[in-house]
């Protein structure tokens, strides 16, 4: 039985992190540019292997909403890519929402490029102002 | 004499166009501060969204490679993990664009690399700049790097000329290292 979540607050330089094992929904909200993203995002690692593990293939929901990230952030967030869409070649539903501001080129062509690598998660990009 | 001396040194700056240029010890905070100032500076002036957020990244990466890689370091006695890198950063505007300029000490061993890494970039088209950064996003980070080659490639990503650089050799360990990127 899955039922541990994972939620870190966000801080001015680090995102809001949610993980819902519950709804098996992952969220991430805010900036990143963080001094070590390792150690920001070193917890979602060890609880998406966790959930991964124990959830014998439950659907995955992915959000990110993001307004800013540093190079080092992309590449934890390609890493978290990566496990997701292992996870989704070997059975486990995975779908996720990339958010961007409607006039926000930067992040509509991130997400346009995270997309583009993923072979069997679906993906879907969501121009949308930011929420409050 | 004093209000002479700092108005001449002000007048300098302002005739160079630079908006802020912090030089010393450089801490996360610090940088979050500088941002946060600069962004708001730049909205004020309504530049427009995207302008804002690649001198944003460009400052945020090169203040970063500062704190990581600067060699003129202070460390505490007792080896924790307090550390503060010297460096300096300059944002300003000229001829319409806004310029971003980074300086620091680097050891004469690590120079012959990050000229490599520069000159490299140099010689991409945005086309192959992007392919290299989606190339290095899967990596993992090479040895002693820290990430840099992924944060050299988003501030060429967001440039809109090459990066230029320069090397000034202090003495025979270190060189004083420089990067101009405009926007």
């Amino acid at each position: 039985m899955v039922s541990e979540s994972l939620k870190i607050a966000g801080t001015e330089r680090s995102p809001e992190i949610e993980f819902d094992f519950e709804r098996g929904f992952l969220r991430f909200r805010g900036e990143s540019y963080p001094e070590d993203a390792s150690a920001v995002f070193g917890p979602v690692f060890v609880a998406l292997d966790r959930f991964l593990a124990e959830a014998g293939g439950r659907e995955i929901q992915a959000e990110f909403d993001l307004a800013y990230f540093n190079s080092s952030s992309a590449k934890a967030l390609m890493n978290i890519f990566l496990r997701l869409d292992s996870a989704a070649a070997a059975g486990t539903p995975v779908s996720v929402r990339w958010l961007h501001a409607p006039d926000d080129d930067t992040m509509r062509e991130f997400g346009e490029d995270f997309g583009e690598d993923l072979d069997h998660v679906v993906f879907t990009l969501v121009a949308a102002d930011p929420a409050g | 004499m004093l209000a002479k001396y700092y108005r001449a040194f002000k007048e300098d700056l302002d005739q160079r166009g630079i908006i802020f240029s912090f030089s010393g010890y450089l801490s996360e905070g610090i940088l979050y501060s500088l941002g946060e100032a600069l962004r708001q500076k730049m909205t004020l002036e309504e530049t427009d969204i995207g302008t804002v957020k690649k001198v944003f990244s460009v400052f945020i990466e090169q203040s970063q490679n500062i704190i990581r890689y600067s060699a003129e370091k202070l460390a505490s006695d007792s080896g924790g993990p307090i550390e503060l890198s010297s460096g300096m950063v300059t944002i300003g505007s000229e001829n319409n664009r806004f310029f971003i300029v980074c300086g620091n000490v680097v050891l004469a061993n690590d120079e012959p690399r990050l000229r490599e890494r520069l000159e490299r970039l140099q010689g991409m088209d945005k086309d192959q700049i992007k392919a290299y950064y989606k190339e290095q996003l899967r990596e993992a980070p090479e040895e002693a790097s820290r990430g840099a080659t992924i944060g050299l490639i988003e501030i060429a990503r967001r440039a809109s000329d090459p990066i230029e650089f320069d090397f000034e050799r202090i003495d025979p360990d270190s060189f004083f290292f420089c990067m101009k990127v405009s926007i």
